[in-house]
């Protein structure tokens, strides 16, 4: 019982932490961002640290939540919840083709799939005008979730946070719900041991198929809510600047640490928005952790603090 | 006494009362500057930025806007459409009134949706993508920059005027200013009823520094003129027009409107003689050398030493010049009362002179060839 309402009130009081931070406009603008970056490297995360695979295609996912609500909602003039179900629904078909493609491929041969993957969707986007070419889409009208009798629109990043903030929550739900799940152990086992996955009668393929399938379109709800959030898509959300966003926050404090990515993008957000050094030094700063994190302490962050209460302990 | 404790009492009261006052009316107006810093762009980037300080001192020096001073808030876009978005809802954040900006066109049409749905006035310095001015999204534009649409009449007039082209070589940068520039030559190409062929199409982008295998193809490709867009001043269009003369290549080259600035030559040294372009400012060329305000400018630029009067630094040191007079002709911080006093009227007394916007936040510009010899940028009758 007290576990539970530790979560609610955790849960309750994380709604309140921007009039708890001061209320701000610039504390409203990077917790909203750290929401959307959170959720889009969750999609990452079971990938990394589950599948143990690292796919370079989660830019595309992100991108392909981002086009399918600003395409829908600009040249369609598509509501917000239709959008949200066509974001998931077009990541949803990538995710099968990509899974399909890169159902035998491993590791190194795995990412330069994923990697290959994203390259082509990019140059699809950047060329091709009914996907808005190198301009993109401009004028994606605000956030609008209204149901009869209740006006849910967002405006601002003030008005954006309870939206950014309720599906940051239902994405760590589904995220500790996969790891209890039976596609979650299965998903381990195939990680830690495929031949002895396949002796207790898994299909690792097909679990490969289904992780990717689950992972794409909770990248692409970080993209689809992005896309309310800055108003504009383009092909700019391919860059490497989401990949490596999303691959250092996850790598960042550990790989299976439900609040890991959560913790990294925000570690990373606040530096930029709060600390930073200019973006020559702040790129140094994030190569050199980086490097440290991956070669010296590849067990991220949590690693090292687990490593320290052992020694104490002992 | 008594009476002179209440005198004092009431003087205190006063000065307490008026303290904040007094304190309102200085308060400073901020001034966003969104642009790079950093990056390939960045050196361009922090010219711009230098001269918009040394505008903002011009300004604050004849009694600011409003009476108020103007305080420049920098901030880095990184070239990056995500960071340019962060970095605008900063700008709204520190409640800037203007946020002066736009050296790459995606960034530019990223920010300027998040500035208009917080009010805030934004002028355009540099992107020429022609949807900057046409979003609904940002139905105050304004923007300081020739369009793309303009620049394309004065380099399709050099292609069929001058070297009578039939065989054209496109080197385009492969993004919304460049595919943009291209396509506005060729449509003023097609709607001159000009009969021509693409000898070869060769895009890149906008951090390339490598040419070698298009500069090949366009050595190999036989065209009559070869038109190249790449607003990268301090490495792209430099590295072309050296790898465009390492390679003897002997074919008329014109480089899009406003990309061969003095940045370039000095760069690119005797590779860029012989190359044509056009322009809309240069500072010792009438009738900008006549114009008070621009001498005002330049000599400022001069005294400050660290960068030169050229069409960057006077377009983005202009932006802010034509807002802090609007602002103070429309007595407003307010965007759209700034924005109508700029949109479709004449704004006197700036360093362009009597700057004319069209209807759509267009500054109307007039176009000066020139071409490259010994170095340096002779300005054609």
């Amino acid at each position: 019982m007290i576990r539970p309402l530790a979560w609610v009130a955790l849960i309750v009081g994380g709604y309140f932490l921007p009039p708890l931070l001061g209320g701000a406009t610039l504390i409203y603008n990077t917790l909203v961002v750290i929401a959307i970056f959170a959720v889009m490297a969750y999609g990452q995360d079971i990938v990394l640290s589950d599948l143990g695979e690292v796919s370079l295609a989660h830019t595309a996912f992100f991108a392909t939540g981002a086009y399918a609500a600003g395409i829908l909602a600009v040249e369609y003039g598509w509501g917000a919840w239709a959008t949200l179900a066509a974001s998931c629904a077009a990541a949803l078909v990538l995710a099968v083709i990509l899974g399909l493609i890169t159902l035998r491929a491993r590791e190194f041969a795995f990412s330069l799939v994923t990697y290959a993957a994203n390259v082509v969707c990019y140059t699809i986007c950047y060329n091709w005008n009914a996907l808005g070419g190198s301009d993109g889409f401009v004028g994606v009208p605000p956030l609008d979730l209204s149901v009869p009798g209740l006006r849910l629109t967002a405006l601002s990043n003030k008005d954006l946070w309870p939206y950014a903030y309720g599906l940051l929550v239902l994405t760590l739900y589904f995220v500790s719900r996969f790891r209890r799940s039976k596609l979650g152990h299965a998903a381990l086992m195939v990680h830690m041991n495929a031949p002895l996955a396949t002796m207790s009668g898994l299909d690792p393929g097909k679990v490969r198929l289904l992780v990717f399938m689950v992972s794409a379109p909770l990248t692409a709800l970080g993209g689809w809510l992005y896309a309310y959030q800055r108003a504009y898509v383009g092909p700019d959300l391919f860059e490497t600047y989401f990949l490596v966003l999303m691959l250092t926050a996850v790598v960042l404090i550990g790989r299976r640490v439900l609040s890991g990515p959560l913790i990294g993008i925000s570690v990373l957000m606040v530096q930029k928005s709060y600390l930073s050094f200019g973006a020559y030094f702040d790129k140094i700063v994030l190569g050199v952790v980086l490097v440290l994190v991956l070669c010296v302490f590849p067990g991220g962050v949590s690693g090292v603090l687990a490593a320290g209460w052992r020694r104490v302990r002992a | 006494m008594k009476r002179r404790s209440m005198m004092r009492t009431l003087g205190l009261a006063m000065a307490v009362l008026a303290g904040p006052v007094t304190a309102l009316a200085a308060d400073p107006i901020k001034v966003g500057m969104l642009f790079p810093q950093s990056g390939g762009a960045g050196d361009d980037g922090q010219r711009v930025t230098q001269a918009v300080r040394v505008m903002t001192d011009l300004i604050n020096q004849k009694g600011g806007v409003l009476g108020r001073p103007l305080q420049l808030v920098v901030l880095d876009d990184e070239s990056t459409p995500a960071v340019g978005v962060a970095k605008a809802n900063d700008l709204i954040g520190q409640g800037v009134a203007v946020v002066i900006e736009g050296y790459n066109s995606p960034v530019t049409l990223a920010i300027q949706p998040v500035l208009a749905r917080a009010g805030i006035m934004d002028i355009t310095i540099l992107s020429k993508a022609d949807g900057i001015l046409a979003s609904a999204s940002n139905p105050l534009a304004v923007r300081m920059n020739s369009s793309n649409g303009m620049d394309a009449a004065a380099a399709a007039d050099w292609l069929m005027k001058t070297v009578k082209a039939k065989r054209i070589a496109f080197a385009s940068q492969n993004d919304a200013y460049g595919n943009g520039a291209q396509a506005g030559v060729e449509a003023e190409l097609k709607k001159a009823g000009w009969a021509y062929e693409i000898a070869t199409q060769q895009g890149f982008s906008f951090t390339s520094t490598d040419f070698r295998v298009a500069v090949t193809a366009i050595k190999d490709s036989k065209a009559d003129a070869v038109m190249v867009t790449n607003s990268s001043a301090s490495s792209g269009m430099p590295a072309f027009l050296q790898q465009y003369h390492q390679q003897q290549v002997n074919i008329p080259l014109i480089a899009a409107v406003g990309t061969v600035s003095p940045q370039v030559l000095e760069v690119a040294g005797a590779a860029a003689n012989g190359v044509v372009s056009a322009d809309i400012y240069f500072a010792d060329v009438e009738p900008f050398a006549s114009i008070p305000t621009n001498k005002e400018f330049v000599a400022a630029l001069k005294k400050d030493g660290k960068v030169i009067a050229d069409k960057f630094t006077a377009l983005g040191a202009g932006a802010l010049q034509v807002w802090a007079i609007a602002a103070n002709q429309a007595k407003s911080l307010e965007k759209e009362k700034v924005a109508a006093t700029i949109r479709g009227h004449t704004i006197p007394g700036t360093i362009f002179g009597d700057a004319t916007f069209a209807a759509n936040g267009q500054l109307q510009a007039r176009y000066f060839p020139m071409v490259v010899k010994d170095g340096k940028i002779v300005v054609q009758p």
